[in-house]
């Protein structure tokens, strides 16, 4: 039993927040938005806070806190973060109060429930990253999908109700199946030692995993449950096809969190839980999933070329990018796995951030349609370039921070699988291919018949939407030019990673 | 000792002595709700009382005058399990009189039949003895058709309650027909009695003969009626449709769990050395049940209904908890019971809500009614949002938990069962398209008619708050239960793996 402490705090300060929004007036938006802001910010600074305290050279789980909560089954409320845990922590935080920010202009309807919609997603979401135990990551993982569903289907598009219905049935299969595997585990766990103690606790199952206890076909079994819920949540090829919907029809800063830190969800998880807890099985099973991740990579490439839409192009971009993060962690490489995580950061900022860049345009034209904008250059010069520099990180230029996670699980992949590794590479091309062919069509060329009947409806970016992008675009440069941040931050989480799967660290 | 009957007999006694009370009361003030309401409710809380007065946590049987009789027992499950009847009713009570009273239907009878009902449920939960079970079930069942046809003058209330009737007595007639068999081949009625003969034929000392096997098939049969599960369901949408909807709230849970009582005594203690044999039907049967619930509930557009068939898919998770029993997991029959408990809270909690939107006469309970409700009765769509996310088993509320006990002791009996722990939550997936349809409506849909904010009781109120305290303590903090669903499961027969 410990004291609640900073995690407890950065984790339920937001619902705190959603409590004390609940009783505001309805009447009075505006004041509902500043106060979500408010909240959100808190939580940033509080995950900041965390970020400074953080030893990167200490590779044990910090900030722990633990408190017996179903003693009966050896359930705590077990929090804690490691590398990896914080920097997605800090992650979420940020997109957080920058999508609320985002969502001032677009969403007048209803402003209360959507920022406490909000509020509480961002609950689930840190949850997820910071529980130790079992049950409790259960409960957060199943918490992000209210919230969710709620935003996408009262403030979403046309057809909301499809996406946001075939958006909770896919991720609920998943982790129903996932319940099962969790109960089995612990169960193995309690036949084994004889007692429920820590039959939930993740560092005590992955000891217990370690030597050997979650081997076979019970392993085999258990492994698939929690693959098809991350491969839903990731999402890997070929359980992807809610996502295109869910990111159309979602609301931007919807988008935004589900490309930003609902898709991370799944990596975390094959990180944090999959892989420690069923090594063996891991093993076993990464050769279809390297496959799966390829061909996720080469389809979502293929498919975002010929998307006339916008936004869907930059959600089948999604599909290509993860691609890349599955593939960096089932190579079982350390290049590999900090290029993973890294790119988990980056797909955050980057897709994040174009996300944001649909939602502004949309905005304006109140359309999606990339042909219908060609010679936006001319009208919105600063939104270009944003939106230029955005493509090139997304692309990979190096010197941004695209780049460094794709270059690194391109390396791992290549030392253990060159075939794999080529083939990786030479779908970048097509990445390069479908962003940079999009964005010529759209800043360049001659004005538009659509955009010059628009006429002065067409403005630039008002300040309110570049301050949602600075602080995103500011990271990029960052981590590209400076990856160690990153990696000295989630190094400890690679070792851990590493020995779970039995491959020694700096090989 | 007649005077320490008299004591285990107490809560029984009370619970007769109440339902006149409130007979009396109607009688000297003809019509008036409000002393008939406070009967009802101080004799239900003083009911509770008694029960857990009566019940001090160890095992005790009826002596009889002359000679043992071993008639009734109380221990801790019958404790349990009469406590929960007494709460199902006091909030069954609660939701209404509002409804109720718009139709011009009388409500001191309602309480007055209600707590007949009750007793016969008591009476199950603490029988020892097979004609006792019997006598509970009738008692039970037989005010359950009064009330779905409680409506006099609506076609669908008396329709429901026709088929319910018919089908509820011809079940009763196959249950008593098997318990003849059992009789005949036993030469015993007491529950302890047949245990030890059956013993007997389970360790080969005798053989199992066709007689004793049909008696078994129908008592099953007859139980299957009586929870509902398929194929034996199919007065179920009739009944709950039909039924005034805090009746249907009633009927959903209060017979249901009293015919879980039913099973736990009847399969559990009675024929637990047969456990072998008749695990596997009710296997099959959950399996089926929940499946085909489910998949009948998605293409209901009326609430009710769709609530209706959505309880029998609980019944095929309660029978899962069941069947892990069955297979001599301890766990199971405790997650039976958390289950019962958190259903009949949520759903209760359901029908009020439905029954609170229908107040005003000839509001449908189809889904177009809940079209935009947030906008209308914010408290109430969020609280139907509740129950139903509870109902879907989303974490953290009572329906979470409850579905994670049940599958819990399915993954630990292993085998065939965690199959069936599988196909639960692959069902529990196809759950959630229905309900959160309902929630679609209420939430993301703009209401056709312009329907004013309805005016709610106090009591409708306070009985809402406790079912939403209910649901979300007991998914959060559910171990204060837990030590009782123990204790209560620790009372019953273990059945060997």
């Amino acid at each position: 039993m410990t004291t609640p402490g900073l995690v407890t705090l950065v984790t339920f300060l937001p619902l705190l927040g959603a409590v004390l929004i609940a009783f505001l007036p309805s009447g009075r938006p505006q004041l509902v938005r500043y106060a979500a802001l408010g909240v959100a910010l808190a939580a940033w600074v509080v995950s900041l806070v965390m970020l400074v305290g953080f030893v990167a050279s200490d590779y044990s789980i910090q900030f722990a806190e633990s408190a017996p909560w179903i003693p009966m089954f050896g359930i705590k409320y077990a929090v804690g973060v490691d590398g990896l845990s914080l920097a997605l922590v800090v992650l979420t935080t940020t997109l957080t109060w920058i999508s609320i920010l985002a969502s001032f202009g677009p969403i007048q309807n209803r402003v209360k429930e959507y920022m406490i919609s909000f509020l509480i997603l961002e609950v689930g979401m840190i949850g997820v990253f910071v529980a130790r135990d079992l049950f409790l990551f259960y409960i957060f993982w199943e918490l992000v999908l209210v919230p969710m569903y709620l935003i996408i289907g009262i403030w979403g598009g046309k057809n909301r109700i499809y996406a946001t219905i075939k958006f909770v049935l896919y991720t609920l299969v998943g982790s129903l199946l996932m319940l099962v595997a969790i109960l089995a585990t612990a169960f193995t766990y309690q036949h084994a030692q004889g007692s429920w103690a820590d039959a939930f606790d993740v560092a005590v199952l992955t000891k217990a995993a370690a030597g050997g206890m979650f081997n076979g076909t019970f392993g085999f079994l258990a492994f698939g449950a929690f693959f098809l819920a991350f491969a839903i949540k990731v999402p890997m090829f070929p359980f992807h096809t809610w996502l295109p919907d869910a990111h159309v029809e979602a609301p931007t800063a919807g988008s935004v969190i589900l490309a930003g830190v609902l898709l991370k969800l799944g990596g975390y998880g094959f990180i944090r839980f999959a892989l420690p807890l069923f090594p063996e099985a891991a093993h076993t099973w990464a050769p279809l999933i390297i496959v799966l991740s390829l061909i996720g990579i080469i389809y979502g490439a293929i498919v975002a070329l010929v998307q006339p839409d916008l936004k869907k192009l930059v959600a089948y971009s999604s599909v290509s990018h993860m691609g890349f993060v599955t593939l960096g962690i089932f190579v079982f490489q350390e290049q590999g796995l900090q290029g993973a995580m890294l790119q988990m950061i980056n797909h955050g900022l980057i897709t994040g951030a174009l996300f944001l860049l649909v939602g502004i345009i949309y905005e304006r034209m109140h359309d999606r349609t990339i042909a219908k904008m060609g010679g936006l250059g001319s009208r919105m010069p600063v939104y270009s370039a944003a939106f230029g520099f955005f493509i090139f990180a997304s692309v990979g230029l190096p010197g941004l921070s695209g780049f460094v996670g794709e270059f690194l699980t391109l390396l791992g992949t290549f030392v253990v699988s060159p075939a794999a590794g080529a083939v990786a590479t030479f779908v970048m091309i097509f990445a390069a291919g479908y962003l940079l062919w999009m964005f010529q069509r759209l800043a360049f060329g001659e004005l538009s018949e659509f955009l010059s009947g628009l006429g002065s409806h067409i403005t630039d970016m008002k300040p309110i939407e570049a301050l949602t992008l600075v602080p995103l675009g500011a990271l990029v440069v960052i981590f590209g030019l400076f990856p160690g941040l990153v990696l000295n931050l989630v190094a400890g989480s690679v070792d851990a990673t590493l020995r779970a799967v039995g491959v020694a660290a700096g090989g | 000792m007649i005077a320490n009957d008299a004591v285990l007999l107490a809560p029984i006694i009370v619970s007769i002595l109440l339902a006149a009370a409130i007979l009396a009361i109607d009688f000297a003030l003809p019509g008036r709700k409000v002393p008939a309401l406070a009967v009802t409710i101080g004799g239900l809380t003083l009911l509770g009382a008694v029960i857990l007065l009566t019940g001090n946590g160890t095992a005790f049987e009826t002596q009889g005058l002359d000679g043992p009789v071993h008639a009734y027992v109380v221990d801790p499950l019958t404790t349990f399990l009469q406590v929960l009847f007494v709460v199902i009713v006091a909030l069954t009570v609660v939701f209404a009189p509002d409804y109720l009273e718009e139709r011009g239907l009388p409500v001191a009878e309602f309480a007055a039949v209600l707590v007949f009902a009750m007793t016969g449920a008591m009476v199950i939960a603490s029988s020892a003895d097979l004609l006792v079970l019997f006598l509970g079930l009738e008692l039970m069942v037989l005010p359950g058709y009064m009330l779905a046809g409680y409506h006099k003058t609506d076609g669908y209330s008396t329709e429901g309650a026709i088929k319910y009737f018919l089908l509820g007595s011809f079940s009763s007639a196959i249950f008593l027909f098997g318990l003849a068999f059992i009789w005949g081949l036993t030469g015993t009625t007491n529950i302890a009695e047949v245990y030890a003969k059956l013993n007997e034929i389970a360790n080969g000392a005798a053989a199992l003969s066709p007689g004793l096997g049909m008696g078994l098939a129908f008592l099953m049969t007859g139980v299957a009626f009586k929870i509902a599960a398929v194929p034996f369901h199919y007065w179920t949408p009739d009944a709950y449709q039909g039924s005034p909807t805090p009746v249907t709230g009633y009927l959903s849970v209060g017979p249901k769990i009293g015919a879980f009582a039913l099973i736990i005594r009847l399969f559990g203690d009675t024929l637990g050395p047969l456990a072998a044999d008749w695990n596997i039907v009710i296997m099959v049967l959950a399996a089926l049940t929940m499946t085909l619930g489910n998949l009948v509930a998605l293409t209901q557009d009326n609430v009710k209904r769709m609530l209706g068939y959505s309880s029998i898919a609980h019944t095929g998770y309660m029978l899962v908890g069941f069947a892990a029993y069955g297979q001599g997991q301890q766990l199971g029959l405790e997650g039976l019971l958390f289950y019962a408990a958190a259903y009949s809270f949520m759903n209760l909690g359901a029908f009020a809500v439905i029954a609170a939107v229908q107040k005003r006469r000839g509001v449908t309970s189809n889904l177009s009614t809940f079209a935009g409700l947030i906008r209308r009765e914010p408290v109430l769509g969020i609280m139907m949002t509740l129950f139903l996310l509870s109902l879907t088993g989303i974490p953290p509320t009572a329906g979470f938990f409850g579905k994670f006990y049940v599958i819990l002791a399915a993954v630990n009996a292993g085998g065939w069962l965690t199959v069936l722990a599988v196909l639960t939550m692959l069902n529990a997936a196809v759950a959630a398209f229905y309900y959160l349809r309902l929630v679609v409506y209420m939430w993301m849909r703009e209401p056709q008619t312009e329907m004013p904010a309805l005016r709610h009781g106090r009591l409708v109120w306070a009985g809402l708050a406790v079912t939403t305290v209910l649901t979300i303590a007991l998914g959060l903090v559910p171990g204060v239960l837990l030590d009782i669903v123990q204790g209560a499961a620790a009372a019953a027969t273990k059945l060997g793996g």
